[in-house]
């Protein structure tokens, strides 16, 4: 079962939900990355996601590697408590653009043009 | 503080743990409970079979009476496909590390995801090289084993055993033959993981600084037997003289005897 | 205690060791033999990647040695061959004579002992360290089975390898004998080559490979089993190492003696 994908103001946001595990973030990980192909800037909302492993926190790397590459938007919204102390762990809380909101990312400028 | 859940059924159980070596009791009659989120420092001296009882909670060795529970199941009476799946739950970092030396630092961490799952490859290098930077070896994924000092090698192997994010994770002499400045680090870091993982840690150590400064509770181990099982503070006002010894490190005093000892020393030597 | 007592106590707990051992041997076999053929359908293949390092490291590698120690076994046998026969003034005799021990005997002995000494001690010491390191104990509790991931793809590279190795060890020592022959006799190496495959029959080079197989898989046991029961440091990883190969050598030897004796009836 694939991930709900919403195009929303510029973006393909990515809402990931459940655990997001060793069986799922090859999912996440396609879901992201197939966005990143049609050259879409990328949100993934982790609010519904219920537990994220490194695997998934892998694939969100892959996807903002990527993304920086291909020169596209990428960032995390809506990270619990729980998936900031794994990002925490690997100090990726520093890496990733992380906002609490789609509205959080949009006050900021727009650095898509 | 951790989220340790007393409610919960207990991460392992240990019931009348009964062992031999040949002939010799090693370990007689342990009951140990570990709740989930906690680090249980297990300690005793050389001899106190805390080795031994950890080859059991691995399910290396195989006791002659009693039950080992981890996760609620008894892992004496799981198939072999339920120990193994259980196996992926666990992390274990040895005492010398354990690392394969045919495989360098990279490989190595990322071992039981190749293993184990069907991840993309790019997804297990990313893991492996995560991990590698949660324990301060960023930039060594190229080195050979051999290539490595103590303390690194430790690291290493601490990598390897939760690159699966494991819920239960043992850590057999983190502090031995490591100096107290990497020791100390090393502690940190099992603090750390705990906090951020939520996973539950059995140390088993002989270091007594150590073990306080990373553990919830303490299990003393000696000559087989649990001395005590409780809190630092209850295991440092214990009044039992066995569990005091071992933390003030006093060997009884014997009194010399002039003349045996100085026969001791001249015995069979020549001229004399 | 009397010394018949004490020795006869000895020999039976000598006895009783070497019973043991062989039965763990067996269980090593038969552990393999699971993970090959169940392997796949539990989700714990034995890795391609490994079987063909392995089949490197003990076939392929051994290949030059093979080849030298052959051919110059076949010269040996054309020489004595040729010198016993003048006697009977039957030199032309040599050719069958080179034809069926090479084929039968001394090709498949010769590729098994030079596997037996270079696979059979650095299987040993490979899993013997890894023994002494903690490393199996690692693989144990990652959930690895340690004879799926080391033992299983050596025991296919041995019988992948060892009639590969003794075909070639076969040719090396007919071309040997022929060259030698051929100088003494007058005879051209074609000639030589034709008159072996006049000789030989598909169940000479049978024997030699069925041979092949049961050596693979004696050295394979062998070494692995020693090198698991590594105890007491680096001296006994070198004692483990000799032992491998003096065992294997051993049982190689007695196995072909046992061979030889029921397929030559």
């Amino acid at each position: 079962m694939g991930y709900k994908i919403e195009e929303t103001a510029g973006f393909a946001i990515v809402h990931l939900e459940g655990d997001v595990d060793l069986s799922r973030s090859p999912t996440a990980r396609q879901a992201i990355l197939d966005c990143l192909q049609e050259r879409q800037h990328v949100l993934v909302d982790l609010t519904a996601v219920t537990y994220i492993d490194s695997s998934g926190v892998a694939s969100l790397v892959e996807g903002f590697q990527v993304s920086r590459r291909m020169s596209l938007d990428f960032a995390l919204i809506g990270v619990s408590d729980a998936a900031m102390s794994v990002l925490q762990l690997a100090r990726l809380d520093q890496v990733f653009p992380i906002f609490a909101s789609l509205d959080a990312r949009l006050a900021q400028t727009d650095p898509r043009t | 503080m951790p989220a340790i859940n007393q409610q919960s059924e207990p991460v392992i159980e240990i019931r009348e743990l009964i062992t031999y070596y040949g002939e010799r009791k090693i370990l007689d009659g342990i009951n140990l409970a570990v709740e989930s989120g906690e680090i249980m420092v297990v300690m005793g001296g050389s001899g106190s079979g805390k080795s031994t009882l950890l080859r059991h909670l691995l399910s290396l060795n195989r006791p002659a009476a009693g039950n080992i529970r981890l996760f609620g199941k008894a892992v004496n009476k799981l198939s072999s496909r339920a120990l193994h799946q259980m196996r992926q739950r666990i992390g274990v970092s040895f005492q010398g590390g354990a690392l394969f030396n045919s495989l360098n630092v990279e490989e190595n961490v990322a071992f039981p995801l190749r293993e184990h799952t069907r991840l993309d490859d790019n997804t297990i290098r990313i893991m492996a090289r995560m991990k590698l930077e949660v324990v301060n070896l960023a930039g060594f994924e190229k080195l050979m084993p051999s290539q490595l000092s103590g303390g690194m090698i430790k690291r290493a192997a601490l990598a390897r055993a939760i690159v699966m994010d494991p819920k239960l994770l043992f850590f057999d002499e983190p502090s031995a033959g490591l100096d107290p400045v990497v020791s100390a680090d090393l502690d940190e870091l099992i603090l750390r993981l705990r906090d951020a993982m939520g996973v539950t840690i059995v140390v088993v150590t002989h270091e007594l600084e150590s073990a306080f400064r990373i553990a919830d509770r303490i299990t003393v181990l000696d000559k087989g037997k649990i001395l005590i099982t409780g809190t630092t503070q209850e295991v440092k006002e214990s009044d039992n003289p066995r569990v005091q010894n071992l933390l003030n490190r006093r060997t009884e005093d014997i009194p010399v005897n002039a003349d045996e000892y100085l026969q001791r020393l001249t015995d069979d030597l020549a001229g004399l | 205690m009397t010394r018949p007592a004490h020795f006869i106590a000895h020999t039976g707990r000598v006895s009783l060791a070497a019973i043991e051992e062989m039965g763990y041997q067996f269980t090593l076999f038969a552990e393999s033999l699971y993970w090959l053929i169940a392997g796949p359908f539990v989700s714990q293949p034995v890795r391609l990647s490994a079987v063909a390092d392995e089949m490197m490291k003990i076939g392929v590698l051994a290949v030059p040695v093979v080849v030298l120690l052959s051919f110059s076994n076949g010269v040996m046998m054309a020489i004595q061959g040729i010198a016993t026969l003048q006697e009977f003034d039957a030199e032309s005799q040599v050719v069958p004579g080179i034809a069926y021990s090479v084929t039968r005997e001394f090709g498949v002995l010769i590729a098994a002992i030079v596997v037996a000494g270079r696979s059979g001690s650095a299987i040993a010491a490979r899993i013997g360290s890894m023994q002494m390191s903690q490393e199996i104990d690692a693989l144990r509790v990652m959930g690895i089975e340690p004879v799926r991931h080391l033992v299983a793809p050596i025991l296919l590279a041995m019988l992948l390898m060892m009639p590969v190795l003794t075909l070639l060890a076969d040719s090396a020592a007919l071309i040997g004998g022929g060259l030698y022959t051929g100088i003494v006799l007058k005879l051209s190496l074609s000639t030589f080559i034709d008159r072996c495959f006049d000789t030989l029959a598909v169940y000479d080079l049978m024997q030699g490979l069925v041979k092949s197989l049961v050596f693979g898989i004696l050295i394979a046991l062998i070494a692995c089993s020693n090198g698991f029961s590594v105890t007491g440091g680096s001296e006994g990883l070198g004692r483990a190492t000799t032992r491998s190969v003096v065992l294997s050598i051993a049982a190689i030897v007695v196995a072909d003696m046992i061979f030889t004796y029921f397929l030559n009836r």
